[in-house]
């Protein structure tokens, strides 16, 4: 981590303009929702007993308490300073850039599994899966990567399926 | 003493039954497994296992059964440690403190004190059950409504304490968390609640939100650097923790233990509440709480002496009052039946034999658990020598058909995703995940049972303070809540104070970036 000397005379440490961005705009997301929580409560119907308090209120209760409590975190964030970044190098942007890249990528893989697997079943959708995510990872032999992403496949199968009597997905085009 | 006779006749009675005391071994190797896989919990093992008791001598279905259980609640364990991956809603506790100290290079220690202290809560408790079952039946049955809704709210104010660096980062995953968890039907009038439509949302998709903000969560964050690899991989040389170490840990794992086995003896309360409380309190009474999160070890022993603790509570509230204390239980109850067995105060009456043989089996069960679980560490210790390019899209695949398990439903299995993209941004702004789960697993049981206990006083709010158990639990959830946030105050103001004696300008030192709120 590195010390960051701040930029405001508050007194208090500050923090970097991406960290307070990223609160602000989790906040007010996070605001949004529970918003949003208060207002789907006025459809909930009221109770019938009279010593009940009803379905809608807990949910206000959670929400109201998120607002006052990302209102903290706002105020909290906007009293710190912002700390000035040091400049990276070309290389350092690149590296950040490649990262989010990646886990995009990841992500995508994935949910692309998630969905192959409702057509084509486990078997298939998850050995193209674990070839991709080890490619994507840097496992790039032409090889063993296929040969680890049939055996692990086998395996989880086996354990699952055959094992503990857990049915996996077969896929809607196989049935 | 006639527990004591009747426990020695019981052993002699067990050697002489080997298929039993095979099954005892198959289910407790069963049940580590089952406990170790994401998505498949002790409860879902004892299930499975349940239809293949029938044809079986009732001690040997038991026994197998209880194998399943105490393995089941350990084995969530070993890949908590290892890699983040809760394989139980117990050991998300464990998880915390366990999976950084893997990252330190000390996964080794971890694991074994994880076994140790399971081994020692486990035992402590079926002592308790053997000797103590009449006596602790009775508190058991002080707990209605009110002192279950108490609890929840102790359990809650425990986010405070797990937070990490802010509290108030924390209270905002914790109300997050309670939010979300109601979703589903409504615990009085059965109205479904923010579901869309969806029956799949009918009941809050616990397990799954867990999976994807723990397991998923980090191996999206592999993802980040595919070319590092940790340098804890070759570590795993030390399993046993030196005595001299475990020895400093005694006292948290017996306290830890006695917590377990209350809260296992309360119906509806089970290892994941024991685990988190007996955290909790480690951290109260230790004399280094900043350590806590960051890889502590008697948090790893806390947790798992608390969690297993909770299997001789819970079963003692089963077999003396027919009542089960978690979900476990409640399936045991049925195989109890089957076999053509009534708990209450008549079982051990009339059928003292089969008990104390049973109690004695417990006991092996947990001895095999210590061995098989040490034997077998270095074995699952290899994990860790994997390379991560080939780890992660395992972890991936383990979480989704992990997740599928749980209900055959890859509806299921969109929840585990989004929590895990959810998870994976929250890790990178200083949210913290553990309240979250806390939050999922103990907001249904505080509204459930605030609405019960609302009802049986005539609406009147009285039971907050005229019940004494309830009352203690509330002032100890105040407690648990409001110390942290005025220590941080505290510490906030302090260091908007200038330092005297140097130029009179504001310290520059630095402070990590989401600092304290």
């Amino acid at each position: 981590m590195m010390s960051h000397a701040p930029t405001q005379g508050s007194g208090t440490s500050g923090m970097s303009r991406t960290d307070r961005l990223a609160n602000l705009i989790i906040a007010v997301i996070v605001i949004a929702v529970a918003i949003a929580a208060i207002v789907a409560t006025s459809d909930f119907p009221s109770t019938s007993l009279a010593t009940d308090v009803g379905p809608a209120r807990f949910p206000i209760i959670y929400a109201v308490a998120l607002i006052a409590l990302c209102g903290a975190l706002i105020v909290n964030t906007l009293r710190k300073g912002t700390t000035a970044a040091e400049p990276g190098s070309v290389g350092d942007r690149a590296g950040r850039m490649a990262s989010r890249v990646n886990v995009a990528l990841g992500i995508g893989m994935t949910t692309a599994c998630l969905i192959g697997m409702v057509y084509v079943g486990y078997a298939i959708a998850t050995t193209l899966y674990l070839s991709s995510v080890m490619w994507l990872m840097g496992q790039r032999n032409r090889l063993l990567n296929p040969l680890i992403a049939v055996a692990v496949t086998a395996l989880i199968y086996v354990t699952f399926s055959t094992g503990l009597q857990v049915p996996l997905p077969v896929g809607s085009l196989f049935e | 003493m006639y527990e004591l006779d009747m426990l020695l006749q019981g052993f002699q009675t067990l050697l002489s039954q080997p298929f039993a005391l095979l099954l005892s071994v198959v289910g407790v190797a069963l049940g580590i497994v089952i406990g170790a896989l994401p998505g498949l919990t002790a409860t879902m093992g004892v299930a499975i296992l349940l239809p293949f008791t029938f044809g079986m001598d009732p001690l040997s279905g038991l026994l197998m059964i209880c194998g399943v259980f105490f393995g089941g609640i350990y084995g969530g364990s070993v890949t908590a440690i290892l890699l983040k991956i809760p394989g139980t809603p117990a050991a998300a506790a464990t998880a915390m403190d366990g999976f950084e100290l893997t990252k330190k290079g000390q996964a080794g220690i971890a694991l074994g004190t994880a076994t140790i202290s399971s081994f020692l809560g486990g035992t402590l408790s079926v002592f308790v059950l053997i000797f103590l079952a009449p006596v602790l039946a009775s508190f058991a049955l002080e707990f209605s409504a009110s002192e279950s809704f108490a609890l929840a709210i102790f359990g809650l104010s425990i986010i405070a304490s797990i937070s990490g660096k802010s509290v108030v980062k924390g209270l905002i995953a914790g109300f997050l968390g309670l939010l979300i968890a109601t979703i589903g039907l409504d615990p009085m009038g059965g109205f479904p609640r923010f579901t869309g439509g969806h029956t799949e949302l009918f009941s809050v998709p616990f397990i799954p939100v867990m999976i994807g903000l723990f397991a998923a969560a980090e191996a999206f964050k592999a993802m980040e650097d595919p070319a590092f690899r940790s340098g804890a991989a070759a570590l795993l040389s030390r399993i046993i923790p030196p005595w001299a170490t475990y020895r400093r840990m005694l006292g948290t794992v017996g306290r830890s233990s006695i917590l377990g086995i209350v809260i296992g003896m309360i119906p509806g309360a089970g290892a994941d509440i024991a685990a988190f409380v007996a955290y909790n309190e480690a951290k109260r009474f230790s004399k280094t709480p900043e350590n806590y999160g960051k890889g502590e070890l008697a948090a790893v022993a806390a947790c798992e002496s608390g969690a297993n603790g909770c299997t001789g509570g819970a079963l003692l509230t089963m077999l003396t009052l027919g009542i089960p204390g978690d979900a476990v239980t409640a399936v045991m109850l049925g195989a109890l039946t089957l076999q053509g067995l009534q708990p209450g105060p008549l079982l051990f009456r009339e059928h003292a034999d089969l008990v104390f043989t049973l109690f004695a089996g417990m006991l092996v069960c947990y001895v095999l658990m210590l061995v098989i679980g040490l034997s077998s560490l270095r074995v699952m210790g290899r994990i860790l020598q994997m390379p991560k390019s080939v780890l992660t899209p395992v972890i991936l695949a383990l979480c989704i058909v992990g997740t599928y398990a749980i209900n055959n439903s890859m509806f299921d299995i969109g929840i585990m995703l989004a929590a895990g993209v959810v998870g994976y941004f929250m890790q990178k702004w200083d949210f913290p995940a553990s309240p979250v789960v806390l939050a999922l697993i103990m907001g249904p049981m505080a509204e459930a049972n605030f609405r019960r206990a609302l009802s049986l006083s005539n609406g009147s709010y009285d039971f907050l303070y005229n019940r004494p158990i309830t009352a203690v639990l509330l002032l100890i959830a105040a407690c648990t809540l409001l110390l942290p946030l005025l220590r941080q105050f505290k510490k906030g103001s302090a260091k908007s104070e200038p330092v005297r004696g140097s130029t009179g300008q504001s310290t520059l030192a630095g402070e990590p970036a989401g600092g304290a709120e």
